[in-house]
């Protein structure tokens, strides 16, 4: 997988790409939290590039959304494929963590 | 098209998800000679590294030494057949179901894999026989 993070006042945006399953969700998992200001009250997370997301990516989603919840502060996920998609809505994420078509609209959500 | 893969327990080397990058290649030769919709693709890559990964990892205490799997497509609809020799275990009924309708705060973290193979699965057949355990299911794009 391949990261980046974009900070603009409390805003983070963090760009994360590639596959993510049982072997590198731990890493996804650490990189995700280390990214993690204590003064960010809002995060996106872009995953337009991502191409490949198992359970294990998914449980690892499902902890950083409750992380951030129990810290009130606002998480959203942007730009999903139509494959990650798919599997969101199969799982019900769509449900539970904000959805957004992309960056911008996740910014104005 | 027809596709198979035969896996030992122990893993040749390391760690039992170094089979993940095999069942990606298979997945992609198959996707790109018959033009699959990706959520084909990601639906059976998906089912096959839950239930690949669950059997090697819980490979230990079952006695297992190999799983053999089959895929067969046709008309963007994949059949997949795997057989292990491991003690008998049903994911169909013996894995706990979580309840996808719970608010975030609620939703427990595990138990999502199994039932994602049995929502993206259909025709789903368990099946133990000659000491092994046999299970078929089809996947769509949709």
């Amino acid at each position: 997988m391949e990261f980046s993070h974009d900070r603009s006042g409390d805003t983070l945006v963090v760009t994360a790409s590639g596959r993510v399953d049982g072997s590198n969700a731990s890493d996804f998992l650490e990189s995700l939290q280390g990214m993690f200001d204590p003064g960010d009250q809002r995060i996106i997370l872009d995953l337009g590039g991502l191409e490949y997301i198992s359970s294990a990516g998914l449980r690892v989603l499902l902890m950083a959304a409750q992380n951030l919840d129990r810290q009130s502060k606002s998480f959203s996920i942007c730009s999903l494929t139509e494959a990650v998609g798919d599997v969101f809505r199969i799982s019900g994420f769509d449900q539970i963590i904000n959805v957004f078509p992309s960056v911008e609209a996740a910014k104005q959500g | 098209m027809q596709r198979a893969l035969h896996l030992l327990h122990p893993p040749e080397q390391g760690h039992p998800s170094d089979v993940l990058p095999l069942i990606e290649d298979i997945l992609n030769e198959m996707a790109e000679a018959e033009d699959w919709p990706v959520t084909l693709t990601m639906r059976a890559n998906l089912i096959l590294e839950e239930l690949v990964l669950n059997t090697l990892t819980h490979g230990d205490t079952s006695g297992l030494t190999e799983i053999d799997l089959e895929l067969e497509s046709e008309n963007h609809a994949l059949t997949i057949r795997l057989s292990d020799d491991g003690s008998a275990f049903n994911p169909l009924t013996d894995a706990p179901v979580p309840d996808v309708s719970l608010p975030l705060a609620d939703r427990p973290i595990g138990g999502l894999g199994v039932y994602l193979v049995k929502t993206m699965g259909e025709e789903l057949e368990y099946r133990r026989e000659n000491d092994r355990n046999h299970l078929k299911l089809v996947v769509h794009p949709e």
